[in-house]
């Protein structure tokens, strides 16, 4: 198993560690509620070194086949996605961020479960040359809606902006980004572990909040982003997890799909559901779903969302159920739960 | 360290004033009354908890019966009754916030009460000492 490289400084910040993707993490400091208030209202701090990142290099023509989104309409020092790699049958291979650092050289932000996967992939079908950063730098997402009050500056950074080798907080670091997976405003920050350390204990005298992967992922869960290996896979194509990673003005492996799917429709769609408030049963992921006990679909990403104080969840249902507003339920060890289906976000 | 209670690997308390059982509860006898709620190691284990499903007042219970339920994001886990009884009294604070489990498991966070219906049971029940082994084992595993 790997460790974060920040794992001493967390210790001291008294994190409770937990495995994910084969990472030990910080799975929370405190309690996940408090660390999920303080980024919809305040602002907190997220150890997300377990994160692949590959820097591509070699002709932008290759990697635009890979990648489902078009990166020829893609400016230098911004990045483009979410987009994916897909199969030739459209399904997920991963979900990623791609950084352009000029037409001939990338960063791609890969799930953790997938680095060693998309590597073999990328250099399977193309010339593209692969190095692996994620043992060279840490990530740090910092998040929150007042996160430059806290940070006392807003960088020059527009929206998924980034730059290389830069300064923050009296720090050098390798990236610096204005990007993240909360929906709040924030940063993302690659930096060398040594210097990371630093730039933890930086953002806690600042007031930020250490917050660990409980919270990202009930937070990422209001916002309705998907989870590889929860809510999408290789069976999964874009369309039925509603989720606009290609751009059907060039070709990508998995295109042909595409065009099939949505000429055809899918019989399955991912839809969020929100269950009544105060109601604190979670339906758990592969439960199916019901309208008057007839089974429609099934549960793949649930939470309790202290923000809504409601169970929120998603999964996948017969397209022709989809209809925002209609009643489902879950039956959870003999207790049916009532909820309902609804669109993404879950909260504005 | 104090007297009465015992830190196991560092992070994991348990109380000397009190029984335990294998699937972590525990439960703490005062005459024929009897409080349970579940260990440190327990709530540590389902990490943060979200939800609890109280039992019924009333309810009689047998030794390890299912009483309860403990929802964390991470599972949902069974809660068993340590001692035969009736439920004489739950925790409704828990209702609005389960999350006292996590932060004070031993006080705030109890479940349940049972009147004792059979005191010898607590014969069945492990003394701190045992649980600690107890959770050296789980550890171990």
């Amino acid at each position: 198993m790997f460790k974060s490289p920040l794992s001493s400084v967390e210790e001291k910040l008294n994190a409770n560690f937990g495995e994910f993707a084969g990472w030990e993490m910080p799975m929370s400091y405190t309690s996940y509620m408090d660390e999920h208030m303080a980024v919809r209202s305040e602002a907190a701090f997220f150890d997300i070194s377990h994160m692949g990142r590959l820097r591509i290099k070699g002709s932008i023509e290759e990697l635009n086949k890979l990648i489902a989104k078009d990166l020829k309409s893609s400016q230098a020092g911004f990045m483009i996605g979410p987009t994916a790699f897909l199969n030739d049958k459209g399904g997920f291979i991963d979900d990623v961020m791609v950084y352009k650092i000029s037409d001939n050289d990338w960063l791609i932000v890969t799930n953790a479960i997938n680095r060693e996967k998309d590597m073999k992939w990328i250099t399977s079908n193309s010339s593209l040359e692969v190095q692996d950063l994620t043992f060279d730098y840490v990530m740090i997402a910092i998040q929150g809606r007042r996160v430059w009050d806290y940070l006392k500056q807003k960088p020059d950074l527009k929206p998924l902006q980034f730059v290389l080798n830069t300064s923050f907080l009296g720090e050098e670091v390798f990236l610096l980004s204005r990007s993240g997976w909360t929906g709040e405003d924030g940063l993302e920050v690659w930096a060398k572990p040594e210097i990371g350390e630093r730039i933890v204990t930086k953002l806690v005298n600042l007031g930020l909040k250490p917050a660990g992967l409980i919270c990202r992922d009930s937070i990422r869960q209001e916002m309705g982003f998907v989870l590889y290996g929860e809510d999408i896979d290789e069976k999964i194509n874009p369309i039925e997890a509603r989720y606009w990673v290609f751009s059907l003005n060039k070709d990508f492996i998995g295109k042909e799909a595409i065009i099939e799917a949505l000429k055809n429709g899918v019989n399955k769609i991912r839809v969020g559901f929100k269950f009544t408030k105060g109601d604190r049963t979670l339906p758990r992921s592969s439960m199916p779903v019901m309208i008057l006990d007839k089974p429609i679909g099934y549960i793949t990403s649930s939470t309790f969302s202290p923000y809504l104080n409601r169970v929120i969840a998603m999964g996948y249902i017969e397209t022709k159920y989809a209809y925002f507003g209609y009643s489902v339920e879950v039956n959870v060890r003999g207790k049916k739960v009532e909820g309902k289906i609804q669109d993404f976000p879950f909260i504005k | 360290m104090s007297d009465d209670k015992i830190v196991v690997d560092g992070k994991y308390i348990v109380l000397k004033d009190r029984y335990y059982t294998d699937t972590d509860e525990w439960v703490k006898i005062d005459g024929e009354m009897a409080t349970v709620g579940i260990t440190d190691y327990a709530q540590k284990k389902l990490r943060d908890i979200v939800g609890v499903e109280l039992p019924e007042v009333g309810r009689e219970v047998k030794m390890g019966d299912p009483v309860a339920v403990v929802e964390s994001v991470k599972a949902a886990a069974d809660i068993y009754s340590p001692v035969s009884g009736t439920i004489t009294e739950v925790n409704e604070d828990l209702s609005s916030s389960p999350e006292l489990i996590n932060k004070d498991p031993y006080g705030k966070g109890w479940i349940f009460k049972v009147k004792i219906s059979n005191p010898e049971e607590k014969d069945k029940l492990l003394n701190a000492d045992k649980y600690v082994e107890k959770i050296k084992e789980k550890e171990a595993k």
